[in-house]
């Protein structure tokens, strides 16, 4: 049976036991991975892939189900389960099943390019990239991981309300990690890059990466434990505020999970604090025509000059706010609820260079990786007290590494004391879409070195 | 699921092209997950997930292909996808396929897929309203339940053909107390390999009342201080401090490459006398309990440290090549879409002397970690971070100001060698685990311990 056979027959069968609307949401999906060690290629993967996730109008309440399989059986598992879920739902919001917005753009995010690298290709690649690391320096006494991975995913949405839409993306990563030995001292680095560009994948630029960022750990030392200024490199800063992005989320809001709420219109930040969100960026990740719900995405401005603007809406949210959605319905997983996350948001950067913000600092922290951003990190209260590495900045220079270190402060007080903002911006895959920052200088957190 | 013939000709054609070695996992799952909040259900999803794993070696190498066409024709396709991956000269054959399956060592009385929803439902419910009436502070309370009935066939070309059912359930209580804009937060998330029985049989009243004792503490906690103390860490999920630290460090998944800080050191003294470090997945009906892996091999009792000396590590298959070892039943992963590797099960800290009381009025100045959050390790430095969530100061032996935004930093090693109390009161935490094969179901355990030396990093700075 194919797509197409399939969703007529569930949908006539859905009508035929009391369904009123249905939807279905599906997303197919190929994707490609290999792990080297030692020069060999250790792990090879290759994998098609397929979901369907039904939603439909039972008694006036949506029940969802969702299938890998599409065949007779899955018609009548599907109606019944998403028939009990519904009856067990006590909403006061209820869903509805779409018609679609007015307009779509039709950009295309797939790259035909990329579809047509051959695994030998992509192999070569990271074999380069494993070769170059190894041989960068004596210290390197290890990868500990070297993986490279592609997918391309088509995703679908067709409901009895007339909805047929249709799109496809891909992408490709590389992420290695790096051990380095000196004197009894054992640092690593790692570096994760994600783009729809192989041509924009630099082996030697990676090798080069990671290895200094390792390298540069060797010999660290302590500072005393009190408060600095502190530089979050970019990637770094992308990381956090990815961390905190839920906090613009119009269901936490509604929902008393961001401090947030009524805030709209008030200053949040500093003067020289704006956040978009930008769905149709060429390159980016996140980039896409309509969100998971099949509704039109556009750009908007969260937050301007230190003023929040907009939170991020689906159209449940959006009804119960009164305002239009701003087209930020995500489906983590195929199978999963509709919930919020952003497409391509970012801090927009400014003229200055990373260097002009080290030689701003006297006696600072530069901040390198954090870790620990899943538990270490409230979203809701701000708070954050995570595991970081870096260097110490003396009179505006980058002085020495640190050992382990935690970074500790509130992200809604990092708002209001960011002192200077970076050109760099980077892009950073998380919270459901991509996120992305310049370097960004604070004012003042809070550091603690392991002895 | 399939016949024999079916399985053999799949696997014959895995090794095509030379590999030594093939295998196929085959997974059907159904699951459904409900979500209560403000009392209401506001999230009711159940589903299939149905797919193909095929695997193949050659030497050190490995191919993994997957995919939900699991018609023959999918499968075969799958099988040459693999082995056109591998150049192999000679060609290995398919052994006959003998029935290895054991009977489940989980006892099930309530398959929960047989179990009406609102049923579970009404035990959500009655959580709510434990956790919600517990004080006026609590603003929030979210339940959620999480059951689910996975089917797996593991065959390969050794002649393993071995079938097995898991059933698992899960509750978790978020409560969330709030004060003005302080806004804090409070979780238990019981859970076993188990049926309906499971959420019958629970203690609602104290895992409800907990998630909320927590949130409420929280909201008059005061900033944690840094710098270095001793830290006494309770029982149960405190032991994800040691999964951490040393647990993931034992995988072969790290030590087959000499990525691990325990690497080469069976027989060397990694810890102190008192430290006795187990994974245990054949422990009856707990969370991180199966009765085989998946790569069809029973699970067992491994002691990894024993009295502070390294016996040994956790070993899936083909790190157990690598490594000149055998496997030690640890071969998992989350679904048929990742390729198993060396994982933890239950694993947890052997019960000491010490009882709760003589560990805290022994300690003068620290810091007691009475529920864990999550953490994170590197295990090519041995280098980990921790969340608290509900900490305590400890002033001249007593426990005393509740403290937050506590972050435990430090390496694991390390770490282990600075244990000098060991308690009496083994207990057993769920939680996920993400690793390499995805996120599985794992129990963290311990009595509670007392490190001599950690470092504290919180929000109020040094002293």
């Amino acid at each position: 049976m194919d797509l197409n056979q399939f969703q007529e027959r569930l949908f006539e069968a859905g009508r035929n036991v009391g369904f009123t609307d249905m939807e279905c949401y599906t997303r197919k999906r190929e994707q490609f991975s290999c792990r080297l060690f030692e020069g060999a290629i250790d792990s090879y993967e290759s994998a098609e892939l397929f979901g369907l996730s039904f939603r439909g109008m039972f008694a006036g309440k949506m029940g969802y189900a969702f299938t890998e399989r599409i065949d007779e059986e899955a018609i009548s598992y599907l109606l019944e389960n998403a028939k009990e879920n519904a009856l067990i739902l006590k909403m006061d919001d209820e869903e509805d099943i779409f018609e679609g917005s007015s307009e779509y753009r039709a950009d295309n995010y797939l790259s035909e390019a990329l579809q047509e690298v051959t695994p030998q290709e992509k192999i070569a690649f990271l074999m380069d990239v494993e070769r170059q690391v190894r041989a960068y320096d004596p210290r390197v006494t290890g990868i500990p991981y070297c993986t490279l991975g592609s997918s391309s995913q088509e995703r679908s949405i067709r409901n009895t309300r007339g909805l047929a839409l249709r799109d496809a993306k891909n992408e490709i990563y590389v992420a290695v990690g790096v051990k380095v030995e000196a004197n009894g001292e054992v640092k690593s680095g790692s570096v994760y890059q994600a783009t729809i560009d192989f041509e924009s994948l630099n082996a030697s630029e990676i090798a080069r990466k990671i290895c200094e960022e390792a390298l540069g750990q060797l010999g660290s030392k302590v500072i005393p434990n009190k408060t600095y200024p502190v530089l979050f490199r970019s990637d770094v800063a992308a990381a956090l505020l990815a961390t905190f992005v839920p906090i613009f989320s119009a269901e936490n809001v509604q929902k008393g999970r961001s401090l947030l709420a009524g805030k709209l219109g008030s200053r949040i930040g500093v003067d020289a604090l704006t956040i978009v969100d930008h769905p149709f960026l060429p390159d980016g990740l996140a980039s896409r025509n309509f969100d998971d719900e099949g509704f039109a995405s556009r750009e908007l401005k969260v937050v301007e000059k230190g003023t929040l603007l907009s939170f991020l809406h689906n159209r449940k949210t959006a009804k119960k706010d009164g305002v239009e959605s701003t087209g930020h319905a995500r489906k983590a997983q195929f199978n999963g609820s509709v919930s919020i996350a952003p497409s391509n948001l970012y801090i927009e950067p400014s003229d200055t260079s990373c260097d002009d913000l080290v030689a701003s600092i006297d006696d600072g922290v530069l901040v390198t990786s954090l870790s620990g951003l899943h538990s270490g990190a409230n979203p809701v209260s701000g708070e954050f007290s995570l595991a970081a590495h870096g260097y110490h900045i003396a009179n505006g220079q980058i002085a020495e590494p640190l050992n382990q270190l935690t970074v500790a402060g509130n992200f809604f007080a990092v708002l209001q004391s960011i002192q200077a903002i970076g050109a760099d911006l980077e892009f950073h895959p998380a919270a459901g879409g991509s996120v992305g920052a310049p370097s960004l200088v604070i004012q003042e957190l809070s550091i603690t070195v392991e002895t | 699921m399939f016949a024999k013939s079916v399985i053999e000709e799949v696997l014959e054609a895995a090794l095509s092209t030379g590999g030594d070695f093939s295998e196929i996992f085959v997974e059907d799952r159904r699951s459904n997950r409900l979500l209560l909040q403000g009392g209401k259900v506001e999230i009711s999803n159940s589903g299939r997930d149905f797919g193909i794993g095929i695997r193949v070696y050659h030497g050190l190498n490995s191919v993994y292909t997957y995919t939900n066409d699991a018609s023959k024709e999918g499968m075969l396709k799958a099988a040459r996808n693999a082995a056109a991956a591998v150049q192999g000269d000679e060609r290995a054959s398919v052994a006959p396929l003998a029935d290895r399956s054991i009977p489940s060592i989980h006892p099930i009385r309530w398959n929960p897929l047989d179990v009406a929803k609102s049923r579970k439902v009404d035990v959500m419910r009655r959580a709510y309203e434990i956790a919600y009436g517990y004080h006026e502070k609590i603003q929030q309370v979210m339940i959620s339940s999480f059951d689910e009935e996975q089917n797996v066939l593991v065959a390969n070309s050794e002649g393993t053909f071995a079938e097995d059912k898991r059933i698992r359930s899960r509750l978790a209580i978020q409560s969330i107390a709030v004060d003005g804009e302080k806004y804090e937060t409070g979780f238990y998330g019981p859970g076993a390999h188990q049926g309906f029985e499971f959420l019958e049989g629970l203690d609602l009243y104290h895992y409800a009342s907990e998630a909320s004792r927590i949130a409420v503490t929280m909201l008059g906690a005061e900033p944690c201080p840094s710098g270095n103390f001793p830290v006494v860490i309770d029982n149960e999920f405190g032991g994800v401090i040691f999964h951490e630290a040393c647990g993931h460090g034992l995988e072969a998944t790290a030590v087959a490459k000499n990525n691990s800080v325990f690497a080469n050191r069976i027989g060397e003294q990694v810890a102190p006398e008192i430290v006795t470090y187990i994974d245990d997945g054949t422990i009856a009906n707990e969370w991180g309990s199966l009765t085989m892996d998946d790569e069809g091999e029973p699970t067992r009792r491994n002691v990894l440290i024993e009295n502070g000396i390294l016996k040994g590590y956790l070993i899936d298959k083909l790190n157990a090549r690598r490594m000149g070892m055998s496997p030690t039943g640890s071969g998992r992963r989350q679904s048929y879409r990742f390729a198993p590797t060396s994982r933890m099960t239950n694993t947890f800290i052997a019960p000491g002397r010490s009882t709760p009381e003589e560990i805290i009025s022994n300690t003068e100045n620290g810091i007691y970690a009475k529920y864990m959050g999550g953490g994170q390790v590197n295990p090519a430095t041995g280098d980990y971070n921790f969340a608290v969530m509900e900490a305590y100061r400890i002033e001249n032996g007593k426990v005393t100001t509740p403290l937050k935004g506590a972050t435990l930093i430090g390496n694991g090693p390390k770490t282990l060698q600075k244990v000098d109390m060991v308690g009496n009161n083994l207990g057993h935490g769920a939680g996920m685990c993400g690793s390499l094969s995805g996120s599985i179901p794992v129990n963290v355990g311990q009595p509670m311990l007392r490190v001599s030396e950690i470092t504290v990093g919180g929000t109020k700075g040094a002293e």
